[in-house]
């Protein structure tokens, strides 16, 4: 295994951070030694310092980035994942929107999970809204979940997930919103309901453009895979696509302050949101 | 279908959304006539998303319009789109050089230094003339971004003219930024170069050191490593872990020197003392090269059992390089009361 400095870790890590925003601390240099040495063998160097150049400034198109980020990444998806980012919307973010709108007398709240995968994410959501907002049934309330992928669409329609997919989710939630099924947790209908699975690439810009008027935009874990440019198209789409006083969650790992500069940086106690204006 | 025409009105409208569509439908539409009216449009936009958007599209369109344009947005007196610029010109590459050339050539220090941002990050084909004037520059911070610029790029055709600089100039950023570029390009004139200037590290300023360190870590060999070895215990804390570095760095590259009177003592003290995690790991993977000697294994044998876990993992990896006989049972014991998953993997690999 090549012996990564730690300066050599440093700049590994600074480098991931600028181009995938994904923060790796010095607890895991040896995480991060294991994978650069798979790449490493794969491409048939033997100096890390070879490898840190590539990675600087012979990958023009991303390829090698990509590669590392296919190898530090985990594409595993689960309900109440990066919970922390889930209680500034249920605890600060969603009370602010459904009391500006109940204001206003409006009745309708829209959320869309972009790239929302087999679904764990949008019936995360759905549980926080009839959790926190228990009148949703009587509104008009939409949760838009979209993919790409046809065969993660069925998964999202089919409502049923295995032990992984549900161990996260809080007791109290689990026992409201899901019912086992032999090994399986199938999301009650009432909850099920709410989320409406469409299919939609984030790359066509037609069909971004006809996704308008949501309150809250979550794309978390998905844009680390597209290229910058077509990255600053996607955020530039979901911030047409918020209402004003709408926000956007991307990933912790994805800042969208270094994507775009369009959208309100807020804080709530520890949290950082991006709202459109 | 619509028309160039049609887009540029919308560019008018009052609505955010559709400016911000109007500008992306005229990048894709990649024509050259759409370059202006972007541009005119950026100079009334208050919108940052709208004006985003106008960036994204002059990236879009190819040919000489957008370059052009953007090399008149350098001159800009917000530095938003001085940057968004900088960016747009990036992403032209080689195609942009010719116009980096002229600005080069009669821009302020200002558009100099923008001009090498532009440049910096990626190794642009026929750019040597860009540098080669900025190298001379009579403004320090185009000379220091060129240097650094051609360090990042590894441009060891100007390796020369660095080590020049490096004896030339007082500049205390630019010796800084010259060691750093010859960490990257630098061969044995580099370090004889480097040790012309500085000859005696124990009188060096912290400032200068941390460079210094990081081009021994790369260039140094046995002669260095007993010097590197002796700041140990006389520099602060706060430059440890470029020393233990720079010695782990030296050490393969020579035969392994005899471990000095005080530096065993002096890498345990760091091992057992309060430096960071990080510091503390990179003394126990020091210590890690003389592990064949029956003091230094049975350090680390003991490091083995030590709360933090970076110490523990420095252990493990550093006895694993090791084929002393009886160690294997030692390790495999150890990895049934290990609980952290990557000291774990270091103790079983």
């Amino acid at each position: 295994m090549p012996d990564l400095s730690v300066e050599q870790f440093q700049s590994l890590s600074q480098l991931i951070y600028q181009k995938l925003g994904l923060h790796f601390d010095a607890k895991k240099i040896y995480f991060l030694k294991t994978r650069v040495a798979k790449r490493m063998a794969a491409l048939g160097l033997a100096d890390p310092r070879e490898y840190l150049f590539k990675l600087g400034y012979a990958d023009p198109k991303g390829e090698e980035m990509q590669a590392l980020a296919n190898l530090v990444t985990t594409n595993e998806t689960y309900m109440f994942r990066e919970y922390d980012q889930l209680q500034a919307f249920a605890n600060h973010c969603l009370p602010e929107v459904l009391s500006i709108k109940q204001a206003r007398g409006e009745r309708k709240l829209r959320i869309w999970s972009a790239g929302c995968s087999s679904g764990e994410e949008p019936y995360t959501l759905a549980m926080i809204v009839q959790d926190v907002f228990p009148q949703a049934q009587s509104w008009d309330c939409e949760i838009v979940a979209t993919d790409i992928d046809e065969n993660m669409l069925k998964h999202v329609a089919a409502a049923r997930y295995g032990a992984r997919s549900v161990a996260e989710v809080p007791d109290e939630y689990r026992e409201k919103y899901l019912i086992e099924d032999g090994d399986e947790w199938v999301v009650r209908r009432r909850t099920a309901a709410l989320v409406q699975a469409r299919n939609l690439n984030l790359s066509d810009r037609m069909a971004m453009r006809a996704m308008r008027g949501f309150d809250f935009i979550f794309c978390r874990n998905v844009l680390i895979y597209f290229d910058d440019l077509s990255r600053k198209a996607v955020v530039d789409h979901f911030y047409n696509a918020l209402n004003p006083g709408g926000y956007v969650f991307l990933g912790h790992s994805e800042s969208v302050g270094r994507v775009t500069t369009a959208f309100k940086l807020k804080r709530f106690e520890n949290h950082l949101v991006y709202m459109r204006e | 279908m619509s028309s160039i025409a049609e887009y540029v009105e919308k560019l008018n409208d009052p609505e955010e959304s559709e400016r911000t569509y109007a500008a992306e439908d005229i990048g894709y539409l990649n024509v050259p006539e759409g370059v202006p009216p972007l541009l005119a449009r950026l100079g009334a936009e208050l919108s940052l998303a709208v004006r985003g958007a106008i960036f994204q599209a002059l990236i879009r369109i190819d040919g000489d319009a957008p370059i052009e344009g953007s090399i008149r947005l350098l001159e800009s007196d917000d530095p938003q789109i001085r940057n968004q610029a900088v960016d747009v010109l990036r992403h032209k590459g080689a195609r942009s050089v010719p116009f980096l050339n002229i600005v080069m050539r009669d821009g302020d220090k200002d558009l100099r230094k923008l001009v090498l941002d532009v440049l910096s990050g990626s190794r642009t084909s026929d750019a040597a003339e860009i540098y080669a004037a900025a190298l001379h520059d009579k403004d320090p911070n185009v000379v220091i971004t060129a240097v650094e610029n051609l360090g990042g790029i590894r441009a060891g055709e100007f390796r020369n003219q660095i080590e020049d600089l490096l004896q030339a100039d007082s500049h205390p950023m630019l010796v800084a930024a010259c060691i750093e570029a010859l960490v990257e390009i630098g061969g044995e004139s580099s370090l004889a170069a480097i040790r012309r200037r500085f000859k005696d590290l124990a009188t060096v300023p912290d400032f200068f050191l941390a460079s210094l360190l990081k081009a021994l870590a790369a260039l140094g060999s046995a002669e260095e490593f007993a010097e590197v070895a002796s700041l140990l215990p006389v520099r602060g804390p706060h430059l440890r872990p470029a020393i233990l570095s720079a010695l782990i760095a030296i050490l393969p590259r020579c035969q392994l020197p005899v471990l000095a009177g005080n530096l065993l003592p002096c890498l345990q003290a760091v091992v057992n003392g309060g430096d960071p995690p990080l510091c503390r790991y990179q003394a126990v993977r020091v210590l890690g090269f003389w592990a064949a000697r029956d003091d230094v294994c049975s350090f680390l044998v003991s490091c083995l059992s030590n709360p933090e876990r970076m110490v523990r993992l420095g252990a493990a990896e550093s006895l694993r390089t090791t084929d002393r006989p009886g160690l294997q049972p030692v390790l495999t014991a150890r990895a049934l009361e290990e609980s952290d998953e990557e000291v774990l993997q270091a103790l079983t690999c």
